[in-house]
This record gives structure tokens, C-alpha cells and sequence, in this order.
């Protein structure tokens, strides 16, 4: 055997209910959706799961748009987003890495991904947060739905993601991201837009080790104040300089983007 | 659990996390597609899942229990090249050969679906692969060629030393 | 000849398309075991304290080795080359580049070999690294090797000289005096086949070694020098390398697969992950190079001065041979009679630097070109007239002195300049590689001369 995984219990619910149960409170439990991020994790010794719980048959995919609402089952994947047309997401969706990975990769092991140490992870959770997304979890205490802000800042830790609820496509989004060659696979910093009804939400991938919101810049509408919820970090793309630098760069291309599309 | 490999099913012994990559290697001795990087990220180790291109160092067994998976072995044999592999050997788009495996199933899977793929749609679809050898424009002039049915699949010879016109070498059986 | 000029198939070209290619990788054995490293998490380091036998007693682990199992652990690769070794196959008392190689563990499976690797006990003291070589010739710079902050070995130098001319007057002479510091950086090669080896312990007592080498007799003399083994006592088996670029002479994996081969009479695979390749594995030099060019504002290029350094890394690998060939490039295509040439390789405690395409000569034309355009731009000069005035002629001597019989410098010009549809003036458009007459022969070009091939 070559790279054999460690010992470690399969789960393989078959439905919604059965992950449901399976993920119990959620203790020792690895949740593997896509596997674009836990897979390399476990082939390098970095992760050894105990409890693995295999989502890929547990009907958690699919698009539903309701009259006001869009449900995004937990397993669809980024390349289903990015087909979806509902902005920012569609373009954060078509910017991550390449077509098989982004028929692989899903939209709650995004929304779940932790800071990466080497490169930014998670690139949907920026417009995910300016699109005001809901999220429903299961875990201790049943299952509930969270504003994606308080979900990333911990109220999602050690829940397992069912769907993202979206008040349909806002009035207006813009997308802007610092491509370099270099970081193939991965964006070293994004910015993503939505208004609605005149409320403004802005938020930055790669500007911090999570996605933040850009609070300042939505009350000023000014680039200038892109750095107020800052925090970049050096890592293998870019350093914290450079993306000091560019974060204000990305953040007046959307504004402008976004008053040409009023 | 099971795969269906090129056409042929498998009973396997793998364990359920264990990547798709490892099993076709490993378990199974297709060794076409490569660990490159065990990451996802260089496409070497891309196989078709149902027909459909896939990392397959990032897929654990259990996810495609019961699966028909695809390898290059099941496009074509020397005897009988599929469009892409014969557009691959004639345009010279494979120089030490490590990446190909990967770039032809995932080519095959881009012109079945797309016979009018552009240039820049051939490099959108193909963008997760890398290659260090040829600097990819060969590469992408043999999907062209595949794509618009331009290619002549006969004249690629099976086997190279059978040729009748073969060039004076001075060392018989040397690849010089 | 039949071949030149023809369009022939590759011999491997339907085996690649078909996947019956066969790399290291795809070798199979029975049962082999998989190997792990553990490396130097620290730049520079004491190695204190080495306990490995909590991961000797791992289950599932069968082999594990250090320095003290190298029958000769200290390699040079160019000791052929009566270069001197200093570079351990693996660490001995210190380690002096984050990535070098400690220990290395066969076990059952990738996962197993991985944990015993937690089990190994270290115990380092951190020193003071250095990464900047133009720092090594500070006062206080860490020393980080014996031999000195540069390699001494070329003849009774710490660099490689060229002396040519009378450069001091060539200085004195020139209308204008142009200088430039060039700086091109390291490279991973970044082969999409990592490096691998796999041993393969025989009856008979000989080791069949599948190695991804691009230099199989090169390697066989590696290993048989750290086993102290007659060289019929090993088998390589090469084949298909899955890209090499310079990067796969290092012999980084076929020693310690051998050793823990021995160990555990079972064949052992060791096959690096992405992540080791771009932290352990050699990368192409950085290198400084500050030109000096004295040139007449009528574009004569009269003398140049010229230090480079090479960022050898923590070893000295093939680095003085890189530098020698870079020496001998450093007037690229172009005739200059005076120069004054010092390139020094400088350790460092970045990952030991080696051979990529081109190496030691792509960095002085990468400088060269770029100079000779800013020359140009000094003086006013178009760019191609500067070159053509200057390019190598027959009975042109080389900085080195040797004498050119046929260069091509104006040929390949000419067909530049038609390549990009660009007109050159009747007189530069008629020159040719023909000896030095004339106008193209000003006085501070006769001494160079050598039109009987004499060097």
C-alpha cells in the first residue's frame, strides 16, 4: 500500500437526515465534502481523521430559487455557482483554480475552509458575505440558521453546513480580483460588492486570514478606507505590503463597477 | 466496493478514504495517471469520472463507489489512437511524457462536449494542467487539430522501428 | 544523413500517448516498503541531540538511518573534477539549510513512515543563518563553512579570474564609463515528476537502483562512493525522466533508498512530495553581477570590469564548475580586449544551488544583453549597430583567449533583424564575420588578434 489512509470510520449518509444523525454533536468528526482541501491534508500527515463523514451521497446538493429566496444545498459545487448568475458569487465562483477543481470543490467546504498558511482559502466566503447569506447548520441544539458574518466568526465551528439561503440577485455587484500568474490555483486577493436597496456590502478575500468586511468603505463609499478592517498577511503569494498596496486598488474598481451598473 | 475501469469492473480491496489516484495505481496497476503533486493543482492525475474530468488524488474511494472511471489506457491502444492521443504524437505536443496522460483525458472529455472549442476556450478548460516541457503550444494546436477532426489517426505509426523508410542509425536497436 | 531536417516521430511518442510510458514511479515490486525524511526545520542549526529509536521500534517500520549508517557519508560531486567534498548525505552534528536531510524511515505505508518520523527525537541549536551573499564578506557574517565564506579551490584563488589586456587603460581611455548591477534570482525547476528512487536488493548481493537520474553513470559513482562499493556491484536502471532541467543530477533519493534497502532486505520506494521538491530540492543560482563597461562614444566597447557572485546555497554541489562557465561567457558575442574578470561562489544557508538549463552562462548573457542595451541608450546608439560594431569575428580572441574560428554572432543579427521586419544601415547590413579590417579594426582591437589560431 502506498499512501494508505489512517485507520479511520467511514460515514455514508444517504440522505439529508441520515448525514443529519450521522454528524450527531459533531465531536470527532472530519466532514468531507469535495475533498479539494481535506484530501491533500491527509496525503501529507497533516490531518488524520478519526470519524470520517462522506457527504457525497447525502442529497445536499442543488440550486432551489424560490419566489424570494435561492437555497444552495451544502454540496453544490463552485462550478454549478459559477454557472448560476447570481453576482458576485458567479464571478468569485469562475475565478477558483480550474475546471476540475471547481467541479469538485463545494460551496460548504469553501464556506468552511480554514485560513490557509500558505495562500488564502475560502474564496467564496467575500461574496457569500455581500450577498447577506444565511447559513443552515446542523449540530448541538438542532438545526439553525445564522447571518454567514457571525458563522464565519465562530458561530460555525463544529456545525455541519446544510444549505445557504440568498435573498435573491441584489441590484447591483461587482467583482474585482488581483490575478497574478504565479499563484495558479489559488487568488491572492479579491474584493466583492452587492447593493441593495441603497445598503451597500463590501467584503476582501486574501486582505486578512478570513474574508472581512470592508465596514469603513461601506459607510464612505471611499476606497481610500479599505484598509480600516484590514489585516493582510505575508504568504506565498504576496506580501502583506503589496497587498496593502492593491486592496484599495480592487476596492475602487468595484465601486466604479458598481455606479456604472445603477 | 467497486469501480468500472475502461469498461472493466473491479472489485476492490482499498480502504474508503484511500485516493482514487492510489487505487488505480496501486491496487489496480493503472499506472497512467501520475502523482504529480497530490494536491490538485498540476492535473497529472486526471482521470474521467463518468465521463467528466476529475482530480483523482482528491477523490476518496468511497466517493465514486460503483463508478465508471475512465483512464487514458481506455481511450486507445497504438493500434487504434483515439483523435486526441494520435493529434498529441503528431503535432509533438509530449516531450517527457509525465503530464500527457492527464492533458488527453481531459482533452477528450473537452472536444466530446465541445467540437467548436476556440483557442481561448481550449486554454480555459485546460488551464489546471501544467506541463514544464513543452511551453503548451503544441499542446493546444493537437486539441485544435483533435476538435475540428483534422487529424490523420493511420499515419501515426504504432510502432516507430517498423518503418521501412527509417533513417540510416548507426547503433541498431539504439533510440538514436 | 537522412534524419537531419527530417520530420521523424518521437520513438517514445505513442507510448506517452497511450500511457505506457514508464517512469520510476510505475516500476512495480512486490512489496516494497516507503520511505520519509525528516529534514531541518532551521536555517542553521547544532544537531545536539539524535534519538531514533522510538521510531526503529514503530510498528510497521523496518529500516531507519542517519549519518552513522553512510559507510562515507561526506560526497563531493565534482571530486572527479578534484574538487574536495564537503556535503553529508545526511546531517552530521549541524544542519545549514532548512530542508536538509536528517534521518529517513522505511516503513509498511507512506502514513506509517510519516509517524515515525514524529518519534525521532532532535534537539537543535539555532545559529545565526545568512541568505545575503553579498553580506558574506562582512566582518562579522556568519562563517558557515569550513572552507570559508567563498569556495577556495580554483587553482591557489578564492575566485575565478580573468585577466586580459590592460583594463586600467582601457578606463583611462573611454569617453564614458557605463555600469550595471544584474540580479536574476533562483529557480525551481518544478520537473512535474518529482524526484523518486526505488531499491531493489538482489540475491546475489548487488542493488538494482530505478533512479528518475538525467545522469546515470554520474549517479552510480554517487552511490558506489557512499557505500564504498566496486561500481559491478550496482544496477541502474534508467528510462523515461519526467523532466530533469539540470535539477535531477543531484542524486538526491538513490543513496538513502540504497541504505535502507540493505537494511531491511526489502525494496524500499521513496518518491518526494510537491512540497519537498520545492523545499528540499536544488533550484538554478541566484547570482550578483556588477558590470563595468568602458566604451568610446562612438560605441567601442574598450574594456570591461566585471564581480559576480553565485549564491552557491549551504554546499558547494557543482557551483565552481556553473562559475567557470559563466567566466567564460562574460564578454557574450562580442570582442573585448581588456578585461578584468573576479566571480566569487558564496555559501549561503539557502538550499544548495545547481545546474539548470543554460547553467552559469544564462545569467552573464541575461546581464551582457541588458547592459549592452543601456550602453546604448547612453551613448545614443541603436541597440543592433552597438552589437554588430562589437560581435565576435573570425581571428576574434575570447576574453579566455581563445582564438574564434567561425562565429555567428552577425549571422544570427542579420536574421534577427529580418525576423522582426527591422532595417539596418547599408554598412551594418554588409558586414560580415570576416576578419577585422579597416574601419572595424581601430587601433585598441590589433593586439587581440589571433588570425593563425594561436591562442
Amino acid at each position: 500500500m502506498a499512501v494508505s489512509a489512517p485507520a479511520t470510520e467511514v460515514l455514508l449518509p444517504a440522505s439529508r437526515e441520515e448525514a443529519i444523525e450521522a454528524f450527531g454533536d459533531g465531536a470527532g468528526v472530519t466532514v468531507l465534502a469535495g475533498g479539494t482541501i481535506l484530501m491533500p491534508e491527509i496525503a501529507e500527515g497533516r490531518l488524520r481523521p478519526g470519524r470520517t463523514l462522506l457527504l457525497v451521497r447525502a442529497g445536499l446538493g442543488g440550486v432551489h430559487s424560490g419566489s424570494s429566496t435561492i437555497r444552495i444545498g451544502a454540496t453544490t459545487t463552485v462550478a454549478e455557482l459559477a454557472e448560476l448568475g447570481l453576482e458576485p458569487l458567479a464571478s468569485a465562483a469562475a475565478n477558483v483554480a480550474d475546471l476540475e477543481v471547481r467541479s469538485q470543490g463545494t460551496v460548504g467546504g469553501n464556506l468552511c475552509a480554514p485560513p490557509g498558511r500558505e495562500f488564502p482559502r475560502g474564496d467564496l466566503q467575500a461574496p457569500l458575505l455581500a450577498l447577506a447569506a444565511r447559513v443552515r447548520s446542523a449540530g448541538p441544539g438542532g438545526e439553525r440558521v445564522d447571518e454567514v458574518d457571525s458563522f464565519l466568526a465562530g458561530e460555525g465551528t463544529g456545525r455541519l453546513v446544510l444549505e445557504l439561503e440568498l435573498d435573491g440577485p441584489p441590484d447591483a455587484a461587482a467583482h474585482a480580483v488581483l490575478d497574478r500568474p504565479h499563484a495558479h490555483s489559488y487568488t491572492p486577493l479579491a474584493v466583492a460588492a452587492a447593493e441593495r436597496d441603497g445598503v451597500l456590502r463590501i467584503a476582501a478575500t486574501g486582505a486578512a486570514p478570513r474574508a472581512v468586511r470592508l465596514h469603513a468603505v461601506e459607510s464612505s463609499r471611499d476606497a481610500s478606507d479599505a484598509l480600516a478592517d484590514a489585516d493582510p498577511q505575508d504568504d506565498a503569494l504576496a506580501s502583506a505590503w503589496y497587498r496593502r498596496k492593491m486592496l484599495p486598488v480592487l476596492v475602487a474598481r468595484v465601486l466604479a463597477d458598481l455606479k456604472e451598473a445603477r | 466496493m467497486k469501480l468500472s475501469v475502461n469498461g472493466v469492473e473491479r472489485q476492490l480491496a482499498s480502504s474508503p478514504l484511500r485516493p482514487l489516484l492510489h487505487v488505480l495505481r496501486d491496487e489496480l496497476g493503472i499506472t497512467s495517471p501520475k502523482a504529480g503533486c497530490q494536491q490538485g493543482g498540476c492535473g497529472a492525475c486526471t482521470v474521467l469520472v463518468e465521463g467528466e474530468p476529475r482530480r483523482s488524488c482528491l477523490i476518496p474511494l468511497a466517493a465514486v463507489d460503483g463508478a465508471e472511471i475512465t483512464t487514458v489506457e481506455g481511450l486507445g491502444a497504438p493500434e487504434s489512437l483515439s483523435q486526441v492521443q494520435a493529434a498529441f504524437a503528431a503535432h509533438y505536443a509530449a516531450q517527457c511524457g509525465f503530464c500527457t496522460s492527464g492533458f488527453l483525458v481531459a482533452a477528450h472529455a473537452l472536444v466530446e462536449r465541445e467540437p467548436e472549442v476556440t483557442r481561448e476556450g481550449v486554454l480555459e478548460a485546460l488551464g489546471g494542467h501544467v506541463c514544464r516541457c513543452t511551453g503548451y503550444v503544441k499542446i493546444v494546436d493537437a486539441v485544435l487539430a483533435a476538435a475540428r477532426g483534422e487529424v490523420d489517426v493511420a499515419a501515426v505509426e504504432p510502432d516507430v522501428e517498423a518503418r521501412p523508410d527509417q533513417p540510416e542509425i548507426l547503433v541498431p536497436g539504439s533510440p538514436a | 544523413m537522412k534524419a537531419v531536417g527530417a520530420r521523424l516521430p518521437r520513438y517514445d511518442g505513442v507510448a506517452h500517448v497511450t500511457g505506457r510510458t514508464t517512469y520510476v514511479d510505475d516500476v512495480r515490486v512486490s512489496n516494497p516498503l516507503w520511505v520519509k525524511a525528516l529534514r531541518s526545520p532551521h536555517h542553521y542549526a547544532e544537531i545536539v541531540r539524535l534519538d531514533t529509536s522510538k521510531a526503529e521500534r514503530h510498528p510497521g517500520v523496518r529500516a531507519v538511518v542517519t549519518h552513522a549508517d553512510v559507510p562515507s557519508n561526506v560526497y563531493g560531486h565534482l571530486e572527479a573534477l578534484g574538487v574536495p567534498a564537503d556535503e553529508p548525505l545526511l546531517a552530521d552534528g549541524e544542519v545549514r539549510y532548512l530542508g536538509q536531510p536528517i534521518a529517513a524511515v522505511a516503513a509498511e505505508d507512506e502514513a506509517t513512515a510519516l509517524e515515525a518520523l514524529d518519534l525521532i527525537e532532535v534537539e537543535y541549536e539555532e545559529r545565526e543563518p545568512i541568505f545575503d551573499m553579498r553580506k558574506a564578506f562582512d566582518a562579522g557574517a556568519p562563517r558557515i563553512h569550513p572552507w570559508g565564506p567563498v569556495f577556495p579551490h580554483f587553482g591557489p584563488h578564492p575566485q575565478r579570474r580573468i585577466r586580459k589586456g590592460d583594463v586600467e587603460a582601457a578606463f583611462d581611455q573611454a569617453d564614458t564609463i557605463v555600469e550595471g548591477v544584474y540580479r536574476p534570482q533562483a529557480i525551481e525547476h518544478v520537473p512535474l515528476e518529482p524526484q523518486v528512487a526505488l531499491v531493489v536488493p538482489e540475491a546475489n548481493g548487488r542493488l538494482t537502483i530505478y533512479s528518475c537520474t538525467q545522469a546515470m553513470y554520474f549517479s552510480m559513482g554517487v552511490v558506489a562512493a557512499h557505500l564504498q562499493w566496486p561500481l559491478n556491484k550496482l544496477k541502474f536502471v534508467g528510462g523515461t525522466v519526467g523532466g530533469g532541467f539540470g535539477g535531477k543530477v543531484d542524486t538526491a533519493s538513490e543513496t538513502v533508498c540504497a541504505l535502507l534497502a540493505l537494511k531491511a532486505q526489502r525494496p524500499v520506494k521513496w518518491r518526494w512530495t510537491r512540497r519537498e521538491e520545492f523545499l528540499a530540492s536544488s533550484t538554478r543560482a541566484p547570482w550578483h553581477v556588477e558590470l563595468a563597461d568602458a566604451v568610446t562614444s562612438d560605441g567601442w566597447i574598450l574594456g570591461r570590469r566585471t564581480l559576480t557572485l553565485h549564491d552557491a546555497g549551504a554546499y558547494t554541489r557543482f557551483s565552481s564548475y556553473g562559475l567557470t562557465k559563466h567566466a567564460f561567457h562574460h564578454t557574450g558575442a562580442y570582442t573585448i580586449p581588456n578585461v578584468h574578470f573576479d566571480g566569487y561562489v558564496v555559501f549561503t544557508n539557502r538550499v544548495p544551488t545547481t545546474a539548470m538549463r543554460g547553467f552559469g552562462v544564462t545569467s552573464v548573457s541575461f546581464a551582457v544583453e541588458l547592459h549592452l542595451n543601456r550602453i546604448a541608450d547612453v551613448l545614443g546608439i541603436d541597440p543592433f549597430e552597438l552589437r554588430l560594431k562589437n560581435a565576435n569575428r573570425i581571428g576574434d580572441t575570447t576574453a579566455n583567449r581563445v582564438p574564434l574560428k567561425d562565429p555567428s554572432t552577425i549571422q544570427v543579427m542579420h536574421a534577427a533583424a529580418d525576423r522582426i521586419g527591422l532595417e539596418l544601415r547599408p554598412e551594418y547590413r554588409s558586414m560580415t564575420n570576416e576578419p577585422r579590417t579597416g574601419a572595424l579594426l581601430p587601433e585598441h582591437l590589433v593586439a587581440q588578434q589571433s588570425l593563425d589560431g594561436e591562442e
